[in-house]
């Protein structure tokens, strides 16, 4: 089956990599007095100053990271995997705006509910998929 | 939707990861298949019927409900 707008398998390998490395580089800028944007609002100080330097190398990097995770191809890329993938968005999708509409209501902070929906969509997603096709390797393995 | 999958496997005397190669899908899909807890598109199906030398009917039957 043809499947169109998917990273090749081994991004998948490189997205981790990225979500793995913005972790030392949050805790090393953090050590040293860095702010992220996203805890502090927006600053006046413009683009690609240090603030928003550390926001790109920290949040983004991540968020990057699980965008290649989510989206790069399986090693067999069937239809199947195909329909779970879409299920897969179709509940992440869910998730993602009852939070942010519960938000809305109950949660004055508009700042951090941009944090939460840079990432909320993507980690269900990656869950969810990487769950049901857990399954079906685990129904496989039963029936040998 | 039931299938025969399983009972064709057998007198072709091919193991789902045969089938599987030769369709181009995953040998878990031809498990879900066999299980029937996926249905498969009718390019698939048309395919898996074409290994076995079977009309499409021979292997996939609708059942009461579909």
């Amino acid at each position: 089956m043809k499947s169109h707008f998917l990273f090749p398998y081994w991004c998948r390998y490189l997205g981790w990599g990225l979500v793995i490395l913005h972790v030392p580089i949050s805790i090393l800028g953090r050590a040293n007095g860095m702010v992220n944007i996203m805890d502090n609002g927006p600053t006046s100080q413009g683009l690609f100053t240090g603030v928003h330097l550390f926001f790109i190398c920290t949040s983004l990097v991540m968020v990057a990271g699980l965008f290649l995770v989510a989206f790069a191809k399986e090693k067999i890329e069937d239809e199947q995997i195909w329909q779970i993938r879409l299920d897969s968005l179709r509940w992440a999708i869910y998730i993602n705006y009852i939070i942010l509409i519960a938000s809305l209501v109950f949660i004055e902070d508009v700042g951090h509910m941009l944090e939460l929906n840079l990432w909320v969509p993507l980690i269900f997603f990656i869950i969810r998929f990487r769950w049901v096709i857990f399954r079906l390797n685990r129904s496989l393995s039963k029936e040998g | 939707m039931k299938n025969n999958i399983r009972v064709e496997r057998a007198i072709k005397n091919i193991t789902q990861a045969d089938l599987a190669e030769q369709v181009g899908v995953s040998r878990q899909t031809i498990n879900t298949i066999e299980s029937q807890k996926y249905v498969p598109s009718t390019v698939l199906a048309l395919k898996i019927a074409r290994v076995f030398g079977k009309p499409l009917e021979e292997v996939f039957t609708l059942e009461e409900g579909d």
